[in-house]
């Protein structure tokens, strides 16, 4: 038996994908909050689920370990892919943002610090307002590097800005809005056409439902 | 053991290549070669898919800087051109060579091995869909199962941009929507610009016209397009048309937003798919205006497929292929004769075949059967049941029933 093989990464936008497959009867009982599985089959033994890093979910679908794949669309930005990019999900919805202290200048000024888990996505949007930058890439906690000042600004995801405002930041600009996609190898699209537009199809309902 | 996969790997990489060859003569394609140094400028005059970082430069000793053949088609044209200054009747050539290019990814090599054929001819849904055929044909003989070619049309896109008004960097951005299928974006994208509001319904739709020909062609109807890309679709539907003769029906998928690496293809281009392999394993298409540039209409479509992705992806196929060995034949001491007569008769008949005396009978087979000789019995073994057999006659009959002829040969 083939199965169609989707991969994300733990967590919330996993989960409520997998509400939504609920919705077109496709369960997954093997999975529990506590479960470390990092491989699960749905009930019908067709799809083959595979927890792994969100931003490794591009690469497994590219080299086709994975035939789709449900990620961010700010690990897309960051890290392009050769895949096809056929849903957007609506879940996860958050923006991608410039923020800093209160009234830092983030416009014809010829030079920043900017830290970000994101140095692509920031210097291209600095680059196209002709500001040059130094770019620090920081793997978490971005927040702090204005607070010590290593940086000017940070570039860095927003979903309800508790996290800003406790440290005394604000957006200061919005760069894109993000929200997770459903991507596609594209050999098994090729190959594997209908499972994988049933997927689409299933996942939709879901979203149908939900709206 | 890593040696075994490496020679196991030499051995598959050989024979696919034996099987190609069978196949491109057998459309009638004869073999040429061309010269492992070419000169750089034949390059950088071209426009190609090929990146000039990419290539590897050399630099003979009067300082001139050549490239290590970085592909076959480009060369073999120029070469043609030389000779003829027309087409003067059809000619196919076909090639098993190593190309080189810089990858920027360490794991990746340089150098791999292309196979590929090369039909020089006049503009045709005929010709098209005879290379589509051979392509189809050619993955198939190599073994695998579900191949799927996608077709496009390398002028569609432009034809349809071509009288709008917009920056390199928006087509750019366009192109990449359309190549990643991004119906969420496109829209939008789409309205920022200024341009016919038809053509923009046929770009925004331009994603979703994948899938079986009839489907696609259905869609085409109800969209307004220009005369020029009108002709392209009648083109494509006709070849279309003619591939379903070949009976490959199942096998095709229209995708008229396959648009990356078009270098100097004109018209029709297509890549295959095979199963469990996340990349195309082959592609190809109708480069017309190549030859031109070096001031000679010589038409011509081709398509090159790598041996190394091709050996990937059959070692991704599973267990059939695992075996080098078809027969194992273990015998008692006393059955020594029997065991050698055996041995002699498969070989004869082309099967591999290892015979050694029977030692221990909890014996771990590598082999695709194993032949146990006792005083008592004569047995065959495989995965599934164990059949006694009385003489050679029954035992070719057990074999060749259920494999026919050894894998190896096809």
């Amino acid at each position: 038996m083939d199965y169609l093989t989707v991969a994300m990464a733990k967590g919330r936008t996993a989960e409520r994908a997998m509400k939504f497959l609920e919705k077109s009867d496709v369960y997954f009982s093997e999975f529990t909050d506590e479960s470390r599985k990092l491989v699960i089959y749905d009930d019908k033994q067709k799809i083959k689920l595979i927890f792994v890093k969100a931003v490794d979910v591009p690469v497994y679908v590219e080299k086709g370990a994975a035939d789709v794949g449900i990620v961010g669309k700010d690990v897309m930005m960051e890290d392009p892919r050769d895949v096809y990019e056929l849903l957007d999900l609506g879940i996860g919805r958050c923006k991608l943002a410039v923020a800093g202290y209160p009234f830092t200048p983030v416009e014809n000024i010829p030079f920043l610090t900017v830290a970000s888990k994101y140095p692509l996505v920031a210097k291209e949007f600095f680059d196209k307002k002709g500001i040059r930058t130094e770019m620090i890439k920081l793997n978490g906690s971005i927040e702090l590097a204005p607070l010590i000042g290593m940086s000017d600004v940070i570039v860095d995801i927003v979903e309800t800005g508790t996290t800003l405002k406790e440290n005394g930041l604000v957006v200061l600009q919005e760069l894109a809005d993000v929200s997770a996609r459903l991507i596609v190898n594209k050999a098994s699209y090729a190959t594997k056409t209908e499972d994988i537009q049933q997927f689409i199809k299933d996942m939709k309902e879901g979203l149908e439902v939900r709206s | 053991m890593y040696s075994e996969i490496l020679e196991n790997e030499h051995e598959v990489h050989e024979k696919i290549i034996n099987i190609l060859g069978k196949r491109f003569t057998t459309y009638g394609y004869k073999r040429i070669k061309t010269s492992a140094f070419e000169q750089y400028d034949l390059y950088s005059n071209v426009r190609t898919s090929i990146n000039q970082n990419e290539m590897i430069k050399v630099i003979d000793y009067t300082g001139e800087v050549l490239v290590l053949r970085p592909d076959v088609t480009i060369p073999l044209t120029q070469q043609l051109v030389l000779l003829h200054d027309n087409l003067p009747e059809e000619m196919r050539y076909y090639y098993v060579q190593e190309v080189f290019r810089q990858t920027f990814q360490e794991s990746e090599r340089i150098g791999k091995t292309q196979a590929g054929v090369e039909f020089y001819c006049e503009s045709s849904p005929a010709s098209d869909a005879e290379t589509i055929m051979l392509a189809c044909h050619a993955l198939r003989d190599v073994g695998f199962l579900d191949v799927k070619i996608e077709i496009g049309y390398a002028g569609f896109f432009n034809e349809l941009i071509a009288d709008s008004d917009i920056t390199a960097e928006q087509t750019a951005e366009l192109k990449m929507l359309i190549q990643a299928k991004n119906v969420v974006e496109i829209g939008p994208f789409l309205q920022q610009l200024s341009m016919d509001p038809s053509i923009k319904e046929v770009l925004e739709q331009l994603p979703l016209l994948y899938g079986a020909p009839e489907l696609v062609f259905k869609r085409l109807q109800n969209l307004q397009v220009s005369e020029l890309a009108q002709d392209a679709i009648k083109y494509l539907q006709r070849t279309c048309d003619i591939v379903e003769l070949y009976g490959l029906k199942k096998h095709i998928v229209i995708d008229l937003g396959l648009i990356n690496h078009m270098g100097y293809y004109s018209g029709i281009i297509f890549q295959g798919y095979v199963e469990n392999f996340g990349k195309p394993v082959l592609m190809g298409g109708r480069y017309d205006a190549l030859s031109e540039e070096f001031g000679v209409k010589l038409p011509a479509i081709g398509f090159a497929c790598e041996i190394e992705s091709l050996v990937k992806a059959s070692s991704n196929k599973g267990q059939k292929e695992r075996y080098s060995i078809d027969v194992t034949v273990l015998y008692k001491e006393s059955r020594i004769k029997y065991a050698i007569d055996i041995t002699n008769e498969l070989r004869e008949r082309d099967y591999r075949v290892i015979s050694k005396p029977m030692i221990d009978t909890k014996h771990q087979s590598d082999s695709l059967y194993t032949i146990q000789l006792t005083e008592q019995q004569n047995k065959l073994v495989d995965q599934e049941e164990t059949k006694e057999f009385i003489d050679f006659k029954q035992l070719l009959d057990f074999i060749a029933s259920k494999k026919g002829v050894p894998e190896w040969i096809i």
